[in-house]
């Protein structure tokens, strides 16, 4: 097994998976996700660590300081298909947390 | 900018300063991030959060590095002192014997004066030499394959009492 599913890496996970050829960003990943940044990085750390998740620095605008951008790697997406429940792109994570009803 | 969000940038600073090489990135990537936080105590939530995320980054690291170090000094250990221990202490063991076995006899000597064991030298001969050498020269033997420096400190007490014996009736 290449990373331990907790409910929360399923959200990031199911995060990821809508509309997975975009970059997202750690604060819109929170948002989405519900998670603190203290539960939210260590998750992706370990997802770049694992080959999972690609990161890159938004090419900045002058003036914009640039942002950390992560998205799949092809890896990572077939990780992530393989261990969400078939039609799901949403909501696996917030099954596993009982937020909402399997 | 509120109080709170200048706090959060301080600490998102700091932490970037402090943090190990390799978790770097990811603290510069929560620090941008601080500039797109909605509301002063969010910011400063999600920058106790980000330190904390760091701190745990990098007691991992430094847990890596201290169980790295501590396998590769026990394979030095093993490879050099261990052995070095090993031939060490089986030779003061067969020592110990040796010298148990000369003890001995001097007490059976002593107790059962009757016995003239004082005055038999063969029974010196086989009990303080003899008996330890066929104990000393059988044990090295099996443990020499698997136990070498073991067998190599017992055999290093053997040769020496086997001089000592040889010495002592050549001087006669």
């Amino acid at each position: 097994m290449k990373l331990r599913l907790s409910p929360q890496t399923l959200l990031v996970l199911d995060a990821f998976l809508e509309q997975v050829e975009d970059w997202k960003y750690g604060y819109d990943l929170s948002r989405i996700t519900g998670l603190r940044s203290g539960t939210l990085y260590p998750i992706l750390m370990r997802m770049a660590e694992r080959n999972l998740l690609e990161t890159q620095w938004e090419p900045g605008e002058p003036g914009k300081p640039p942002r950390h951008m992560y998205r799949f790697t092809p890896d990572g997406l077939r990780y992530a298909r393989a261990n969400a429940p078939a039609n799901s792109s949403g909501g696996i994570g917030q099954v596993a947390l009982g937020l909402v009803q399997a | 900018m509120g109080a709170p969000r200048k706090l959060a940038a301080a600490l998102l600073r700091s932490v970037l300063r402090l943090a190990p090489a390799e978790s770097r990135d990811w603290a510069l990537a929560m620090l941008r991030e601080l500039d797109f936080i909605e509301g002063e105590w969010a910011a400063l939530f999600w920058a106790l959060g980000s330190a904390t995320a760091i701190l745990r980054q990098a007691v991992c690291s430094w847990r890596t590095w201290i169980s790295r170090k501590k396998a590769s000094g026990e394979e030095r250990m093993n490879s050099t002192g261990k052995k070095a221990i090993g031939f060490a202490s089986s030779a003061l063991l067969a020592l110990v014997v040796a010298l148990s076995m000369f003890g001995l006899l001097r007490i059976v000597a002593l107790l059962f004066p009757g016995l003239g064991i004082e005055h038999l030298e063969w029974t010196h001969f086989l009990g303080a030499i003899v008996v330890p050498e066929i104990i000393f020269v059988v044990s090295a033997i099996l443990l020499w394959r698997k136990r070498t420096p073991i067998a190599a400190g017992i055999l290093l007490i053997g040769i020496g009492i086997a001089i000592h014996v040889a010495v002592h009736f050549a001087m006669r």
